[in-house]
């Protein structure tokens, strides 16, 4: 069974990338992988901002991020990149953390004119935690996520065009877990 | 006076690479304002990275882009990146042509989704060559032409910040020894006063 961690970097309550992350966690499942939603935003804030790794909390997530198979890093787009609250757990993992992973880059943001914040911002660090595979990412305008309580429901589009890349990122996972025990 | 060159890297003719550049240079409204299509000299810009060497159709055209009050540099979005031709032409540019030079960046795509590549690809490029690149960047995108959308307003407050960026400054324009010549009478008080001393 391939397990995944799903990373949401929202500091808001009524996230909508916290819901999209529920919605592609149950998604996941469905398609076979175990899947767990991990909102930074739960985290102690003391030890994120302290950088204190030792905490058993935040040692718990990364301990769950070493036992994973694939990492799905969702984030708002604030001021044109990921939120700094992502990069508070990030900073905190050890310098290779998402080494031997698939990654899928998600984000959510306010407008079209900032898609690449996932490209020339998020990836780059993502690629410096050492992560093998980081498939193409998608970009989700915030007014096509609906928050439900442990959901999300997507604009009809979005979903049409959010689907293909999260099942693509499902059969990598499945592809190099079936290479790995062969 | 002053004076603004725009340069547009689009390939396409019509190009809307060159309507966003001449838009942006007009509403700078500086005493003298021309646009470059760097298509025209594609050639001449492959010769010089070959050979390190400005040929005679491009030796004036980067003069005249250092003598320039200030720049409008625009390219067309390839592959979510700027295109080849315009770094190119960047890659020829003396290193210190730009230094200090005002700079309004712009960019054309099909899609607002690479708005961005001004501030990660252009932006970065220009501030590492000197120049002092202009906080508003325009972005204009298919939509942008023939709609009602905000890109005037964009384009009124990014030349808008050129031509104050400008007027700060003291013109760049070369030192030409004949503009302002001694007046003859001075020269021969040089002479007589020296006399004098003799
Ligand atoms: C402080 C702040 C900055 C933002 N900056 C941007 C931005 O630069 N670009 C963008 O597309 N959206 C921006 N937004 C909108 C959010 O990205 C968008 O609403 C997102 O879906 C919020 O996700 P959340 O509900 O999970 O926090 C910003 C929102 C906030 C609160």
């Amino acid at each position: 069974m391939t397990s995944l961690i799903i990373l949401s970097g929202s500091p808001s309550v009524t996230s909508r990338t916290g819901a999209l992350s529920d919605h592609l966690a149950t998604r996941l499942r469905g398609d076979g992988h175990t899947a767990s939603v991990v909102r930074v935003r739960d985290l102690p804030a003391e030890p994120l901002l302290h950088a204190d790794s030792t905490h058993p909390k935040i040692a718990e997530v990364a301990d769950a991020i070493a036992g994973a198979h694939g990492v799905v890093v969702a984030s708002p787009v604030y001021k044109a990149a990921y939120s700094g609250v992502l990069k508070l757990l990030l900073d905190l993992l050890p310098q290779f953390a998402l080494a031997g992973k698939v990654v899928l880059p998600v984000v959510t943001g306010g407008t079209p004119a900032h898609v690449l914040a996932i490209d020339y911002a998020l990836r780059p660090v993502l690629s410096s935690l050492g992560a093998d595979h980081i498939v193409p990412g998608w970009f989700v305008l915030d007014r096509h996520v609906e928050p439900l309580p442990g959901d999300a429901r997507l604009d009809q589009r979005a979903a049409e065009d959010l689907y293909p890349i999260v099942d693509a990122f499902s059969e990598v996972v499945r592809g190099r877990h079936a290479l790995a025990v062969a | 006076m002053t004076t603004i060159m725009a340069i547009s890297a689009g390939l396409s003719q019509p190009s809307s690479t060159r309507m966003l550049a001449d838009r942006l240079a007009a509403e700078v409204k500086a005493d003298h304002t021309e646009t470059v299509e760097l298509r025209e000299y594609a050639h001449d810009i492959t010769d010089h990275l070959l050979t390190r060497f400005a040929n005679a159709r491009l030796r004036p055209v980067l003069r005249r882009l250092a003598d320039a009050d200030g720049l409008i540099l625009v390219t067309p979005v390839f592959t979510a990146s700027f295109s080849g031709l315009f770094k190119s032409f960047l890659d020829i540019v003396e290193p210190d042509a730009l230094q200090g030079k005002p700079v309004l960046i712009g960019a054309t795509g099909g899609t607002e989704r690479h708005s961005l590549v001004l501030e990660h690809a252009l932006r970065p490029v220009l501030t590492y060559l000197r120049a002092v690149v202009l906080p508003t960047a325009v972005y204009a995108a298919s939509a942008d032409w023939g709609n009602d959308t905000d890109l005037s307003r964009r384009i009124a407050r990014a030349a808008g910040e050129l031509a104050a960026e400008v007027a700060r400054r003291p013109a760049v324009g070369r030192v030409d020894p004949f503009a302002d010549p001694v007046p003859f009478t001075d020269l021969l008080a040089d002479i007589s006063g020296r006399t004098d001393h003799d």
